[in-house]
């Protein structure tokens, strides 16, 4: 039985040590440059020079291709089955019975992938790297509230366990005569009585669990401390500075081009 | 130390009160267990001696509560917290769920209070030998069985060193012995670093031989207050819904057959028994 | 299947449970039962205790389905427990949880302990009557209209049992049926278990209330490690302290005071004690 949603992964290794801040704007970089990037393919350049280089130095490549290849391929196919083959008007280059397939459509669907995969890879790649709580505690130290820092760090535990509530009161009902094996319908209805007792025990959950914060100093204010020591370096601190200016860069020059055109006009 | 003066206390929207008149003094290093039956107001007081009542469950308060030199009403639960500890039934609601090992777990109140780093891993450590959880340092909270669970809810308070420790029956979960250790501890709290020790049980035999003084709750009111020896051999017990030890009921059913007719002080614990029937 | 049309007969007829060398593993890779047998004959009260992780939630989920054996077979009756789900086995086997929150899923009470009934397809008349019997057996027959959430939680657990009680099952388990209980709740359980037996029904329970167990169940089974360390009449299990320190038990308080008084016989109720010693004297 799993106890956390988290979907990290404990390695030794130079991106594991990284400072959670370094590799949050490593990921934002990515993901700036590969939403502003322009063009139908300089998006997947993000995604194999930088993206994929990084999960191999993190000892985590072949975990995390293969949750990207999940996450990213049902979306694909249907971008490039929509866009390519629904595109209203455009230049059709191959035709399969009434359908025909778009230049254009096909362009997008190329971008509108690229954009994806490089989202969900990015995301991916800290997730898989950064213990949850290390980066809580970062944002923390900069002043994100700690109180929705709680709620992020505790619903990622706490879900895996409403799942086994739900299991515990299904195997109750089962034991008093309710059938839960069977066709879709028969599930279906197996499942109605188990909202209540979920909702009901998590409202009286949610109470005691506030008591116990409390007990536990979490209203206070004035200085925490912490366990767990994040590390940082300056040339990491340098580092960020830069991928900060460059994400401001690439989305000037992108506004530049955007505007450039109409200024000459 | 507690001082409570003539507090009386009812829930929001509730007509009678769930504590009535309830005045009591509590001294440092004293040990007092506070039994009832259930709904008599045990976990009401516990709820005040911590600051959950009223500022946690509203509903209306009177008389005084000074805890650990704070005025309780007058205060607030962020300034209660480090001066009473509050360990209540079911362990699994008490993990915090931000973090990821027993060992955090215990730490985040030091956290919490800003407990420098160095001090805060020595009495984390210190704990975890003390709550026998060293072995289960690194895994999940939620992956404890409720046992140990019940164990690092109550590691989880004791490591913040409150002047106060307020219980609410933390044993429920626990099997026979680890029940008896868990007394064993807390009134070693008392007695060697003077903390001031409530706890409502209902396990009276062990009541009976560790608690400094019993308090009896009956109907939001306290109805009888002193050493576990007088309050728990007394023929009143049973008309609150409490059923005194087996050791005192043979030996008043003994007496009823004629047996040792003479002795006025029933026995409450194992010891006294012996040397009753002997 | 071979239950259909059997159903309203279940409750008189007789139903051992038969449990041979069972093996169990979590998928977590916790080996929580090694090679358990036991039998309980119809009509047998029987505790099993042990400390927290010995296996005893494991071995009676066992009982009705909900785990199926790793290893081995468990038989209830003629039912191999392998071979039918969890739903069929519930006319036979009755399971009252331990955290009376993951149970409750009615809006009144009533309708709370007629959900069993109903679902194991009781006759309507058949199904208000033992409603109103097993309402009035736990002494809620007063809050049958009520929500079960406002009652308390010692009451909801109360709810429980009678939910299961209405099934008149042949074979009812206990997770722990005295937890949160005060003295009265304490007493009300033992009776209901007492009537149990009383009525020939079969009783297990899990319980770390040790004094409970020696004033109401015949049998004790004590569990260390995923196995069955005693089993036998609860007077002759319930003395063996070693046997029990193991596990986290202790003997129940009258047997460790007519050990300290070296007494010939350990009795285990107030009764049989006073007759030993006021008896001998």
């Amino acid at each position: 039985m799993s106890t956390s949603f988290s979907l990290y992964i404990p390695r030794e290794s130079g991106m594991h040590r990284l400072h959670p801040l370094t590799k949050l704007a490593l990921v934002a970089f990515c993901l700036v440059l590969g939403l502003f990037l322009p063009g139908v393919w300089l998006t997947y350049l993000v995604f194999l020079l930088i993206i994929v280089p990084l999960a191999a130095w993190a000892g985590v490549l072949p975990p995390f291709l293969r949750a990207a290849f999940k996450t990213a391929l049902p979306v694909v196919i249907s971008v490039f089955l929509v866009q390519g083959l629904f595109w209203p008007g455009g230049t059709p280059i191959l035709h399969l019975g009434p359908l025909s397939l778009k230049q254009e459509g096909l362009q997008f669907a190329i971008r509108s992938a690229g954009r994806f995969i490089t989202v969900v890879s990015s995301f991916l790649l800290l997730t898989f790297t950064t213990r949850p709580d290390g980066l809580m505690l970062a944002l923390s130290q900069r002043g994100f509230p700690n109180s929705i820092a709680y709620i992020m760090l505790a619903t990622m535990q706490i879900v895996p366990r409403f799942q086994a509530k739900a299991n515990t009161i299904l195997d109750a009902q089962r034991s008093r005569g309710l059938e839960t094996e069977g066709n879709l319908l028969v599930r279906l209805r197996a499942l109605l009585p188990l909202v209540q007792p979920l909702l009901l025990g998590s409202i009286v959950d949610i109470e005691e669990r506030a008591i116990a914060l409390e007990v536990r100093a979490f209203g206070r204010q004035g200085p925490k401390t912490s366990l767990l020591v994040l590390r940082d370096t300056p040339a990491q601190r340098v580092l960020r500075w830069l991928l900060l200016l460059g994400m401001l860069a690439v989305i000037g020059w992108r506004l530049y081009l955007a505007i450039a055109p109409r200024l000459a006009a | 130390m507690i001082r409570l003066r003539d507090v009386t206390y009812f829930y929001p929207r509730a007509t009678t009160p769930a504590l009535a008149d309830v005045t009591l003094e509590i001294p440092a290093g004293q040990f007092c267990a506070v039994i009832g039956a259930n709904g008599a107001g045990k976990s009401t007081l516990c709820y005040t001696l911590a600051g959950f009542v009223p500022h946690f469950y509203r509903g209306k308060l009177s008389g005084g509560v000074e805890v650990a030199g704070v005025d309780v009403p007058a205060s607030s639960l962020a300034k209660l917290a480090g001066h009473v500890g509050l360990v209540f039934a079911n362990p699994f609601n008490q993990i915090t769920g931000a973090r990821f090992s027993v060992r955090e777990e215990i730490a985040f109140g030091l956290e919490n209070m800003g407990v420098p780093l160095d001090e805060m891993e020595a009495r984390v450590e210190d704990i975890l030998g003390f709550a026998g959880l060293r072995d289960l340092a690194e895994r999940s909270p939620f992956a404890l069985s409720g046992g140990q669970q019940q164990r690092l809810a109550i590691a989880s308070v004791l490591v913040m060193r409150p002047p106060v420790i307020v219980l609410d029956e933390p044993t429920s979960q626990l099997d026979p012995i680890g029940s008896k250790e868990v007394f064993a501890v807390l009134r070693d709290l008392a007695a060697t670093d003077a903390a001031t020790v409530v706890l409502a049980e209902q396990k009276l035999e062990w009541v009976a031989v560790f608690a400094d003084r019993v308090l009896v709750l009956h109907e939001g009111r306290i109805v009888a207050d002193g050493l576990p020896g007088d309050v728990l051999a007394s023929a009143d017990l049973t008309q609150y819904g409490l059923q005194p030890t087996r050791y005192t009921q043979v030996a008043r059913a003994a007496q009823a057959a004629g047996f040792r007719a003479d002795r006025h002080d029933l026995p409450v614990t194992l010891e006294e028994a012996v040397e009753f029937f002997r | 299947m071979k239950d259909d049309g059997q159903r309203p007969t279940e409750a008189r007829a007789p139903m051992p449970i038969v449990v041979e060398d069972v093996s169990f593993t979590y998928p977590s890779g916790t080996h929580a039962l090694r090679g358990v047998s036991l039998r309980v004959s119809p009509g047998e009260a029987v505790a099993i205790v042990g400390e927290n992780g010995a296996g005893k939630t494991t071995l009676v989920k066992h009982l009705n389905g909900l785990l199926k054996p790793g290893t081995g077979r468990v038989t209830i009756g003629d039912w191999d427990t392998r071979e039918h789900t969890v739903a069929k086995m519930a006319a036979r086997v009755g399971y009252v949880f331990q955290n009376p929150d993951d149970q409750i899923v009615e809006r009144t009470v009533g309708d709370e302990v007629a959900f069993g009934p109903r679902r194991l397809g009781q006759p309507a008349a058949e199904q208000q009557a033992n409603v109103a019997a097993a309402l009035a057996t736990v002494g809620l027959t007063e809050a049958a209209k009520t929500h079960p959430y406002d009652l308390t939680a010692p009451q909801r657990k109360l709810v429980t049992l009678a939910s299961v009680l209405a099934m008149r099952t042949p074979i009812v388990i206990f997770d722990e049926p005295t937890m949160g209980q005060d003295a009265r709740g304490v007493a009300l359980i033992g009776d209901i278990v007492d009537r149990l037996k009383a009525e020939g029904r079969t009783v297990l329970t899990i319980t770390h209330d040790i004094d409970f167990c020696a004033a109401h169940f015949g049998r004790a089974i004590v569990m260390a490690d995923g196995q069955v360390l005693a089993d036998g009449p609860a007077a002759d299990v319930l003395t063996r302290a070693d046997v029990l320190a193991t596990t986290n038990v202790e003997p129940p308080q009258l047997v460790r005071l007519a050990q300290a008084l070296r007494l010939k016989r350990a009795p285990l109720t107030v009764e049989e004690f006073v007759a030993e010693v006021v008896g001998s004297e």
